[in-house]
């Protein structure tokens, strides 16, 4: 344990202490000294955006379940946080047992967000625990990484011991079981990654070695051990309805990004957006049965008292009988005075017919995502939203008396021109006419539009793979363009930072020479690259200077179809032909339709089972 | 309040919402404790939809609340003004080491002597969006009662570790907090307080009847 003189010193410095105390409701603290094996799930942001994580809450109840098993969390300190631990000589801990993470067996990190990354690097710092996989010894934890990003684990290669790919509900148990019974064997940490690597969805990036060619690409990746597999099969869990899910949740003192329960309804999606990493590597489509949700919303409000359930999924609207579970919820519910939320709608009249009923004094703003601004750039993205689903939603959005209307959209996109950009503007303008086209004793509220455009980040395993994202020069000539020809009071354009989105794309499709860039750019200070106040894009530029790695190359470059790309190593599930294909169709702009009115061949079906591709 | 309000539906205890387009719990918390400052004797209005015995409701509840939170006492009352606007005084132990206090007897003397003053100023300093605003205000009529003591669990009877009972203001009509008081009295008196040891804890909250301080329970 820490000491507590100590921490309790520092917590009266610092702002918002409730981020390092746990003891939350539904918090699990065990005897450290009772169990086998200590796994710290780690999230590499502060407690509020930890906290508001759902595999965060189903892997500590999970692991936790396991009477010879504990789990515990430990966050990124917030920088005043961190100044005071250097300061007063107190490690990084978790926050139930307040014990040092460099005791723990595991240091799980979930790669939400590749600008997360330096924070990994930081709080293995702030732990004791060498930033170089190569230079942990025994005593060391395993240092393990899963989640989204892991989907392009290399720029992360010298760091992580070894990450799971897929989804962690059934590998992460395994992979604790062998590390118990490893324990007792008293073999060396290259025994254990042995070991470990031939349990499915498990990649040891040590046990492998990148040659590049000449241009920089890479030639080949060989195995160096024989029970290093060459290629990685993501892991995916066959039954949602089976498969564990907390029936209680810790509940924050302190208010988090999403503050509520969290439903989850369904996994994966069909609709086939292009762009959409999520939309690719969380195949199949499984969804939980209605049974199943009222069962757990019945337990999860009872442990938790929570006033809201948020139905969660990619895209809550597609949940086969969503009509039947918001009304079976609301029947449930409502006296109880406890909301259903959908975080996502679609632009359609249905999906607003349930926010409708679910929203029926509230008028919150509505959001939607056409993602880009005119029909052909939404074709070359596979986005199913005509003009006609907009204005027939807005319209109706209107009618029913909301004033406050969120769009979003992506700038970069593949193909894009002036005048796709310029259509974002007229389709601010339009809803702007189309709310003062209604007879003025109809207007109700005070209209707001806001058009926000982020940049467009190519992410491994989509169609858009391949392509070269915009130069930070061309996002900001785009961002002007809009900003330029947007004048109206009604309407507030928001645009991210093209620099950070750079970085992004970087990292998001880098290779393993990555490693020692991002070492350097935290050795200059860089951490929460995601929060723009603490964002250095100078000092990041410096990392890769000095490390000699051009940043165009990963992000600018547009790739051959043939070429072997960092992650080629990894099987998703979704076959690299289905990937071409849909990059072809792009460029030709046509549509593929959603997978649910019948397969479209992304090859998910023949490597895994489970969901709407029985 | 969250915390309360998830508590309760979780203890199953039916709460009563307001009317309107956003009910809400109605729930008060008497005088809310400042951040970092520990608390024995907190109280709160809770109206319930039903009637169910004390007993029950404490027992419910209690095994509902997280570590560290606990409700010692409830009584129904018929009273329909809130707690929040009949609070008029909070009673604060406030500990600390400070390097320059030669003797409990002067430290006594320069406090009495400090309250005499006319005026006792407080800088605020309050940051709204980017802007920093300073704000002064005279503290003078919010402080009621000093007391000075060694610390009980100071073994060598080091006359630097002291505990300070106070009363201070409390509730809508004028509210001290303990950590402006403490920083005024550091400001006037200069005793070198290091800020590291202090710690304070409420011990009660008062209401006044007839001029008379009484407990609100």
């Amino acid at each position: 344990m820490i000491d507590i003189e100590k921490f309790n010193k520092v917590l009266k410095r610092v702002e918002k202490p409730a981020r390092y105390i746990g003891l939350e409701k539904n918090s699990i603290k065990k005897n450290l000294e009772d169990v086998k094996v200590k796994f710290a799930f780690a999230f590499p942001d502060i407690y509020e955006v930890g906290m508001s994580h759902l595999g965060l809450h189903i892997l500590y109840n999970l692991i936790n379940e396991v009477e010879y098993m504990a789990c515990e969390r430990v966050f990124a300190p917030w920088i005043d946080m961190e100044e005071e631990m250097i300061q007063e000589g107190i490690p990084l801990f978790t926050l139930e047992n307040k014990e040092p993470i460099k005791n723990f067996d595991f240091l799980g990190f979930t790669l939400q967000y590749e600008m997360s990354y330096t924070n990994i690097l930081n709080m293995l710092h702030l732990g004791g625990i060498p930033i170089l996989s190569a230079d942990r010894e025994d005593e060391d934890p395993f240092v393990i990484a899963g989640g989204p990003c892991a989907y392009n684990p290399e720029p992360l290669a010298d760091i992580i011991d070894f990450f799971v790919i897929g989804e962690g509900e059934e590998v992460t148990l395994e992979i604790l079981d062998m590390y118990k019974d490893f324990k007792k064997s008293k073999g060396s940490r290259e025994n254990f990654l042995r070991q470990v690597s031939k349990i499915e969805g498990v990649y040891v990036p040590s046990f492998y070695q990148v040659h590049y060619n000449e241009d920089g690409t890479i030639k080949a990746m060989i195995p160096l051990v024989e029970e290093a597999p060459r290629i990685i099969k993501k892991r995916i869990v066959k039954d949602l309805n089976k498969i564990y899910f907390p029936d209680k949740l810790i509940v924050p003192f302190i208010e988090t990004v999403h503050d509520r329960i969290p439903l989850e309804i369904f996994r994966g999606c069909t609709r086939g957006c292009r762009f959409c990493q999520a939309g690719m590597i969380y195949r199949p489509v499984r969804e939980k049965s209605i049974p199943r949700l009222l069962e757990l919303a019945d337990k999860l409000v009872n442990s938790t008292g929570y006033e809201d359930i948020s139905l969660i999924s990619l895209s809550s609207c597609d949940y086969s009988q969503l009509q039947l579970l918001v009304s079976k919820l609301m029947d449930e519910y409502e006296e109880d005075r406890i909301g259903i939320s959908l975080p996502s709608l679609r632009l359609d009249s249905f999906s607003l017919d349930i926010l409708k009923e679910i929203e029926k004094v509230r008028k919150t703003g509505l959001t939607f995502a056409p993602e880009a601004g005119s029909q052909r750039l939404r074709d070359v993205i596979n986005k199913g939203v005509t003009e006609e689903d907009l204005t027939t939603a807005i319209s109706y959005a209107f009618n029913e008396g909301w004033s406050t209307i969120k769009l979003y959209f992506m700038l970069g996109l593949p193909t894009e021109t002036d005048e796709d950009v310029l259509g974002i503007r007229d389709i601010g303008y339009k809803v702007k006419d189309m709310f003062f086209n209604q007879p003025k004793e109809e207007q109700k509220g005070n209209l707001k539009i806001t058009l926000s455009a982020s940049c467009f980040v190519p992410k491994p395993f989509t169609p858009f793979q391949w392509v070269g994202q915009d130069s930070i020069d061309e996002f900001n000539r785009k961002i002007y363009l809009l900003k330029d020809n947007i004048r109206d009071r009604k309407i507030v354009f928001n645009y991210h930072d093209p620099k950070l989105s750079y970085l992004e794309a970087i990292l998001a499709r880098g290779d393993r020479r990555l490693s020692k860039t991002l070492i350097r750019a935290w050795e200059k200070g860089c951490k929460f690259d995601g929060w723009s106040e603490l964002f250095d894009y100078d000092k990041w530029m410096e990392a890769l200077l000095e490390t000699e790695v051009q940043g165009d190359f990963y992000a600018l470059r547009e790739r051959e179809l043939d070429e072997v790309l960092p992650w080629d190593f990894i099987d998703s599930g979704v076959s690299k032909k289905y990937l071409i294909r849909e990059y072809e169709k792009a460029k030709a702009q046509e549509l593929t339709r959603d997978c649910r009115l019948g397969c479209t061949g992304c090859g998910i079906n023949k490597s895994f089972s489970g969901g709407v591709c029985n | 309040m969250r915390l309360f309000e998830r508590t309760f539906r979780r203890a199953n205890i039916p709460i009563k919402y307001s009317e309107g387009f956003n009910p809400q719990p109605k729930l008060s918390i008497a005088n809310p404790l400042a951040l970092g400052i520990a608390s024995c004797s907190e109280y709160m209005d809770i109206e319930l939809q039903e009637k169910m015995p004390e007993e029950v409701f404490i027992n419910k509840v209690n095994t509902q609340l997280p570590e560290g939170i606990r409700i010692v006492e409830v009584k129904y009352i018929e009273e329909t003004k809130s707690l929040s606007s009949l609070i008029r005084w909070s009673c604060y132990e406030i500990e600390f080491y400070a390097a320059n206090i030669k003797s409990i007897e002067e430290l006594e003397e320069s406090i009495k002597n400090w309250l005499k003053e006319e005026k006792i100023m407080v800088t605020k300093v309050k940051r709204k969006k980017n802007r920093i605003i300073e704000k002064e205000r005279n503290i003078k009529n919010l402080i009621g009662n000093v007391i000075v003591k060694l610390k009980d669990t100071n073994a060598e009877r080091d006359t630097k570790f002291i505990v300070l009972n106070c009363l201070l203001r409390a509730g809508d009509k004028g509210n001290l907090n303990p950590r402006d008081f403490i920083m005024a009295m550091e400001k006037y008196l200069n005793i070198g307080i290091d800020w590291d040891t202090l710690e304070i804890n409420r011990v009660a909250l008062f209401i006044e009847t007839d001029g008379e301080i009484q407990s609100p329970i």
